[in-house]
């Protein structure tokens, strides 16, 4: 009896392998098992290979599946195009349609299931997919009845009969497992209460609507477009409004005049699209204007691999924009942190008027992940407005103690001033004499202060003295928690900044002093944290290690375990 | 909120003394938009004016309004912006030729299409004044400049025959040195409903020469008064004729603005059923939610 079962599913466009997927997540979510779900494509827009892996526990699920106890395959040329992405277990059994023999050292045992003749059979040809669920569901001790609802549910809308055939599908196809004698460990697990099922992307859309936001402008681009989607289908519903702009310049353009209106804005693009919005970053920032920014990360630089997470837009984002620019980062590592980190980047935004950039990537922003309702609710804060009875002689850029100054919204009667790109004084007229210059870098800069004291957000794992601290941000968190757990022992922990700017940076240190040892895990070839952390804190000399490597394949377990093991046996490269 | 309070030109000045050369055209345009303003009866408060950067995208600063000076091109997509969160603002963008036909033409193509609620106050001067005289899109070819010594290779646009073409749905043509045309203008672009697009010819003194008021001033004759504004030919053909400066309404037709499909699409999408609640929301991540009690 396994506590829990990783497969994927592997087929042409139309083989419905990402369809199998999402119904065993859905179904598995729904009956309290943790599920993590992952797509991967070929390059065709329409049709070509696809892929799915699907992670079910009974305890929550930080890393996408690494080695699989299950793959399905519905023709082997598309499974050539995952070959780097998808490994089975050494125990690992593979299924795939009959006639087509599986090459060889894959797995331990390969049966051919005639997947195409069972969904014929039972009258819904198109199906294999759910044929090869039915016989997924026997061998793997999956949630029967639940997978059949989930079924019934997705063809609910199609014609008469086609729910019925594909239930027979189903059902053929765990008669036909209930006849294999194969030796695999069934999932054993006790039902609860059911779980969403939501991917980054969604989190960040409805962590927007939760913090208030009520417009959103943004230009198509992959890997962040499905927060596009959802906020053009759901802000018209609750009187927001979504508009598809030109251009990224255009989408934080309209960002920053929608905030400066009054209402809460964000916009969600890729590294592309940071790029063009460098310099409204900037604006922003100088002009006070709350601003949030989603940034997916994908392969870089430049076009770059659109469809595969990377985490080399850190500096970038960190630092974009000429000039001396203050802005928050906040990092994302799962799905539920993608919805506190929106929130937060909201809160943030609003409460220091200063463009907040949340760093999500590609791996978290589209995976689906179960997760609880309960751990949707974040406390939203509000921007300084100044009553009525402040506005005698309003200077809106007056020094604060923290850096903010109360702002009015267009249409206050008495609270007008020119916002400005310029450097400006107090009232936000132009000036160009050093003093005034320097008198305003300091106020904007004394927010960065403020926010550190205010965001101190990280998470940090294992003993507080450890022979082996590991540092990770973003998506390598789940990978770096796992691999902690299988290490096992009082010698390894992990620090995991969420804020990236400001750093919460005295925690860091603190941390850094007291490991023996410090080895940085990233997925960015030119090791962007490593050098970004070398200018933010001091990392000691010779007793710092950097596993850093390109994006394109997510950071395994096994691999952040390995790197770790390594250093504590003191094989590692020193830097 | 319209008002009964009678503001005139003066309440619309700021403190702040414009950096403009003297002569230049742009002291005319800003008069204008003064009694423009006061003449449109709306209180100070309720107006924003969105400009870019240029000689021209100062002016934002002189007008006691809420005012936005932005970036270099990018004042289109501000004030949709704004105009999106608050439609009761009057939103003007204001500009020069080169922020709004070079660097930020892509803008202007967008906001024209979707007959965006605002108006464009476009300050053309056929030169880049603020960085010393090179060439821009309005420049005639063959010029010399300080960037085209040998004389500009490039064609210039015609701001409003361009508007038209891009599918503005009001478009007019003013002279700096007509303070009173200007200003009818301004007013009546100010009610347009949809995206109003005013090119005013305003002479830079400095870069152009002192020559330029005589000689534009010549050419200036009002649009004919058997123009049809609904025809975009004839709209295009008053543009065309280079003997003459053509100043009045060119074009002016009517059709769905941005804050009306706006509008349009919370119907189609909510129609008259109360809005959903966040439960509803999540729902659409699970038939699981909201959890059933044990």
């Amino acid at each position: 009896m396994s506590q829990q079962v990783a497969l994927a599913v592997v087929g042409s466009g139309g083989d419905g392998a990402v369809a199998a997927g999402d119904i065993i997540a859905i179904a598995c979510g729904g009956v309290g098992l943790h599920v993590m779900k992952t797509e991967a494509y070929g390059p065709q827009i329409r049709g070509g290979e696809s892929s799915c892996t699907v992670r079910v526990s009974t305890t929550p699920v930080r890393a996408q599946a690494g080695a699989v106890d299950a793959l399905v395959v519905f023709s082997w040329d598309d499974f050539a195009r995952f070959r780097d992405e998808i490994s089975v277990a050494g125990s690992g059994i593979v299924l795939h349609e009959e006639g087509h023999a599986a090459p060889e050292g894959l797995g331990r045992t390969a049966i051919a299931v005639p997947f195409a003749r069972l969904a014929k059979e039972s009258g819904a040809p198109q199906s294999k997919n759910i044929a090869a669920l039915g016989v997924l569901a026997a061998l793997l001790g999956l949630p029967a009845d639940a997978i059949r609802a989930a079924v019934k549910q997705r063809f609910a809308k199609k014609k008469a009969g086609v729910v019925e055939t594909n239930l027979r599908a189903f059902d053929a196809g765990q008669a036909f497992a209930a006849g294999l004698t194969v030796d695999v460990e069934p999932l054993m697990y006790m039902r609860g209460a059911p779980h969403l099922l939501m991917s980054g992307n969604e989190a960040c859309a409805v962590a927007a609507i939760d913090a208030g936001c009520r417009f959103f402008a943004g230009y198509p681009i992959t890997p962040s477009s499905e927060i596009l989607h959802f906020l053009a289908e759901w802000l018209p519903r609750i009187g927001g409004s979504s508009l598809q702009t030109e251009d990224e310049l255009a989408a934080i353009g309209a960002v920053i005049g929608g905030s400066f209106a009054g209402v809460k804005s964000m916009t969600a693009t890729s590294g592309p699209g940071l790029s063009l919005m460098a310099e409204m970053l900037g604006l922003a920032s100088i002009a006070e204007i709350p601003a949030v920014i989603v940034n997916v990360q994908r392969g870089g630089p430049s076009t770059g691999i659109p469809t595969k997470s990377e985490q080399s837009d850190l500096l970038h984002a960190v630092h974009a924009s000429h000039g001396d620019t203050p802005r928050a980062v906040i990092a994302c590592s799962d799905v539920a942190d993608a919805y506190h980190a929106t929130v937060e980047a909201f809160n943030i935004a609003e409460e220091f008027q200063i463009p907040v950039i949340v760093l999500s990537d590609q791996l978290v922003a589209q995976r689906k992940e179960t997760i609880d309702a309960d751990a949707l609710v974040h406390d939203v804060r509000e921007r300084r407005v100044p009553p009525p009875h402040e506005l005698e002689g309003y200077r809106r850029y007056a020094a604060g103690d923290d850096g903010v100054s109360p702002m009015t919204i267009p249409g206050m009667p008495g609270g007008m001033y020119q916002t400005n790109g310029l450097e400006h004084d107090e009232r936000g007229r132009p000036s160009a004499m050093y003093g005034v210059h320097e008198r305003m870098n300091a106020k904007r800069y004394r927010k960065m202060e403020a926010i550190a004291r205010e965001y101190p957000l990280y998470r940090c794992y294992g003993p507080s003295r450890a022979r082996l601290g590991i540092l990770c941000w973003g998506s390598a968190e789940g990978v770096v928690r796992e691999a902690l757990d299988r290490i096992g022992g009082v010698s390894v922990a992990a620090f995991v900044p969420r804020m990236l700017a400001p750093l919460p940076a005295r925690e860091l240190q603190s941390f850094v002093d007291a490991c023996d040892e410090i080895l940085i895990v990233e997925l960015s070839f030119s090791a962007q944290f490593h050098r970004y952390l070398r200018t933010e804190i001091d990392l000691p000399r010779g007793r710092t290690h950097v596993h850093a490597r390109s994006g394109g394949k997510p950071l395994t377990v096994e691999e952040v375990a390995g790197a770790a093991t390594r250093v504590l046996a003191a094989e590692e490269v020193l830097v | 909120m319209s008002c009964e309070a009678v503001y005139n030109a003066n309440d619309y000045k700021s403190d702040l003394k414009p950096v403009w050369c003297p002569g230049c055209g742009d002291f005319g345009v800003l008069t204008s938009v003064y009694r423009a303003l006061a003449e449109s009866r709306r209180e100070p408060h309720e107006t924003v004016i969105v400009s870019g950067i240029g000689c021209s995208s100062r002016l934002p600063g002189y007008v006691e309004t809420y005012g936005f000076n932005s970036l270099h091109g990018r004042a289109l997509p501000i004030a949709t912006g704004v105009k999106l969160a608050a439609p009761a603002l009057t939103v003007v963008a204001v500009g020069g030729d080169g922020d709004g036909i070079a660097i930020g033409g892509n803008h202007f193509l967008h906001a024209a299409r979707r007959n965006v609620d605002i108006t464009y106050l476009m300050m053309d001067n056929e030169i880049y004044g603020l960085t010393k005289g090179q060439a821009g899109p309005t420049t005639p070819a063959g010029d010399k400049t300080k960037s085209t010594t040998y004389g500009n290779p490039d064609a210039s646009v015609d701001p409003c025959r361009l508007a038209i073409s891009l599918g503005a749905s009001w478009v007019a043509r003013g002279f700096s040195g007509d303070v009173k045309g200007t200003t009818a203008l301004i007013a009546r672009a100010i009610a347009h409903r949809g995206f109003a697009f005013l090119n005013v010819v305003s002479p830079c003194v400095t870069w152009r020469g002192d020559d330029q008021h005589k000689e534009l001033r010549a050419k200036v004759r009002s649009v004919p008064a058997d123009h049809d504004t609904a025809s975009a030919e004839a709209a295009q053909r008053l543009c065309g004729e280079s003997e003459h400066l053509t100043v009045g309404v060119l074009y002016d037709v009517e059709r769905p603005t941005l804050l009306g499909e706006m509008m349009s699409i919370r119907w189609r999408a909510q129609g008259d059923a109360a809005p959903p609640t966040r439960t509803e929301m999540l729902r659409t991540f699970g038939a699981g939610f909201p959890r059933t009690s044990p």
